[in-house]
């Protein structure tokens, strides 16, 4: 910090050298700098490893794996709170809070930020081409237009048991948290009439290429993918139907069992400014929990400006976050599993 | 030999690592309830009466099984055409012939699975090149056809060069002999070279149908996830449903199931050469 210029010299100057940092976050998720920057100001070394899901995070972490950084959704996080897997933040180090959105401050899982600093957020929609699908039809549809048959063939339903049951429970009107057995009845046969009129493929990163190529006419997608694929191929489109869908964040955590401690808070403080969250939200496309970044990415002459998909839609009554439930979403796995496998 | 034996002990203490202490927790998850107190451990039936009592994870194995069983089948039908054509060939064209067998097993199989569905996509290569032609697009990717073409695709190698291993350990002089004794080539071929490659057919099945009965990659990717095999079951198990135990369970189900159709091979195997060699007398 006292002389940038000296290049190899200071090397070793830096608050963090030789230190390491263990990550843990989703694959496909950061900017392309954003590590050989984080490494190049603080002289640490960063050993990222990549999740493709929450309950594989949980599983690796139940198995005694230890990080200093996860980058865990809503729900997930609610879990490892109550099972006391995590540790709360020491403020003080991380003075860039203030640069998150206001929006993303008071997020129920975690009303004051005391163990948790969001990453991302975005919801869920479908992703269409214009060429194919009238904007008007998808309107009055909804998420029941996934199950229009003449559509069949042509449609990319989201492959985990979360997002399927959101869109059936949110297509017939319940909400997505629900534990009345006879509307997760109604909404396993919701899907099972999907799954048997509609051949649709079941797909969950592939999806992103898949549109980009134009392969299907409808596709469920997370926003931040969408704003990708509507970033490559001007004839899809982004849609978030009027029955409400899945609103989520994605948020930075410590482990309890974390073995760099002030390096994690380092990286968290890291993240929040300007320049990375940008290079964030600009290779990943999803939605930044920087406000400065969120407000230029978005607004006039923004990169993301004329894209559908880029700013999730907020204070919609309608859409809801998800819930820790460990048991309904055991139940929804089995379901899931029932419904792709019967044949 | 005693001075060897020595260097057998990080074989041991490899496997005891490996192999036996992770089928012992898989054993032990099997038959316990689920919880995470590692100290309340509840023996019970529960995860095998779950998998017996619900057709469908018996519809998805007894699907497993038919997928492997095809993919195997084929492997044997193409593959030793290949592997006899191979074994013929002159020395210098032999080792270019094993060369390109062996080339993609050298790229991840997850790589080439994906380059399959590019190719296999609605408007992938395939499809593209009927468009050229005014044909209409076919559906290729998210079918059986896709599923088995990606199996029989990433096994086919192991079985190719099983067969070719022991095709080129025959003796030519039984054939010479044959063709003195007045058998035609056919004759030979179904008396003598195929009788002798027998062994090389059965392990090759082994190697092909044990993947394949529990790969779940493929039919995801191929399959567009509509394709559920027992892999993609005891996966789900594991990382989505967080349900260790019955997905212990499940592939302590697949191992009982695996050792019994390599016990029956082998028993086959040697039935066969048992049979040869009394008519031989």
């Amino acid at each position: 910090m006292l002389l940038t210029a000296c290049g190899e010299a200071d090397r070793t100057d830096k608050k963090f050298s030789g230190e390491t940092l263990k990550l843990f976050n989703w694959g496909e998720y950061m900017g392309e700098d954003l590590i050989s920057n984080f490494e190049e100001q603080t002289g640490a070394r960063v050993i990222v490893e990549l999740f493709d899901s929450n309950e594989m995070l949980y599983t690796k972490l139940q198995a005694g794996d230890s990080y200093d950084v996860l980058v865990p959704s809503d729900y997930m996080i609610e879990r490892l709170m109550s099972d006391g897997m995590l540790q709360p933040l020491n403020k003080s180090l991380i003075p860039n809070i203030d640069n998150l959105a206001s929006l993303l401050r008071n997020l129920d899982y975690d009303p004051s930020n005391d163990f948790s600093v969001p990453y991302f957020w975005g919801n869920v929609g479908i992703v269409y081409n214009t060429q194919n699908v009238d904007k008007a039809e998808l309107e009055s549809k909804g998420f029941e237009i996934l199950r229009d048959t003449r559509y069949a063939g042509k449609v990319y339903i989201y492959d985990s048991e979360r997002d399927a049951f959101m869109i059936a429970f949110k297509a017939l009107g319940y909400s997505m948290n629900t534990e009345n057995e006879d509307e997760i009845q109604q909404a396993y046969e919701w899907l099972r009439t999907l799954n048997d009129t509609m051949d649709p493929a079941y797909v969950t990163d592939e999806v992103i290429d898949a549109m980009m190529g134009g392969a299907k006419d409808l596709a469920v997608v997370y926003s931040g993918d969408a704003t990708v694929i509507l970033d490559e191929n001007p004839d899809m489109d982004y849609f978030v139907p009027a029955e409400g869908t899945n609103i989520w964040s994605d948020a930075m955590v410590i482990p309890a069992n974390a073995e760099n401690v002030p390096l994690a808070h380092e990286f968290i403080n890291y993240v929040l400014t300007y320049d990375a969250s940008y290079d964030n939200s600009l290779t990943v496309g999803y939605a930044s929990s920087n406000k400065d970044v969120l407000e230029d990415m978005s607004g006039e002459g923004g990169l993301y400006e004329n894209n559908a998909a880029y700013l999730p839609r907020t204070g919609y009554a309608m859409d809801e976050i998800f819930h820790d439930n460990t048991a309904l979403r055991t139940r929804l796995s089995d379901l899931w599993l029932k419904v792709k496998a019967e044949k | 030999m005693r001075p060897f034996r020595k260097m057998a002990y990080p074989y041991v203490v490899w496997v005891a690592l490996m192999i036996v202490a992770p089928m012992l927790l898989t054993t032990i998850y099997a038959f316990t309830t689920r919880g995470n107190d590692v100290k309340t451990i509840n023996f019970t039936f529960a995860n095998f009466a779950r998998f017996f009592s619900d057709p469908i994870f018996l519809d998805v194995l007894r699907r497993s099984l038919w997928v492997a069983l095809i993919t195997t089948a084929l492997c044997v039908l193409l593959g030793y055409p290949a592997a006899y054509i191979i074994a013929r060939a002159n020395p210098r064209r032999k080792i270019l012939l094993v060369l390109l067998v062996t080339a993609p097993t050298w790229i991840n199989m997850l790589v080439r699975t994906y380059a399959w569905m590019g190719i296999l996509q609605d408007n992938g290569l395939i499809n593209t090149f009927l468009a050229l032609f005014g044909l209409q697009p076919l559906k290729l990717l998210h079918t059986d056809f896709a599923v088995i073409l990606g199996m029989v695709y990433n096994f086919i190698p192991f079985m190719i060069l099983q067969i070719y291993t022991s095709l080129t350990k025959m003796d030519p002089s039984y054939l010479e002999a044959a063709n003195d004794l007045g058998a035609d080539k056919v004759m030979a071929f179904l008396k003598v070279t195929l009788p002798l490659s027998v062994p090389g057919i059965i392990s090759g099945i082994t190697l092909v149908f044990l993947p394949a009965v529990s790969s779940f990659f493929i039919p995801k990717l191929l399959g567009g996830g509509q394709y559920v095999l027992i892999g993609n079951v005891i996966e789900n198990q594991f990382l989505t449903s967080g349900n260790w135990n019955f997905g212990s369970a499940l592939s302590l189900i697949m191992m009982v199931i695996i050792m019994l159709s390599m016990y029956i091979t082998r028993k086959l195997d040697r039935d066969e050469s048992r049979e040869d060699g009394g008519r031989r007398l």
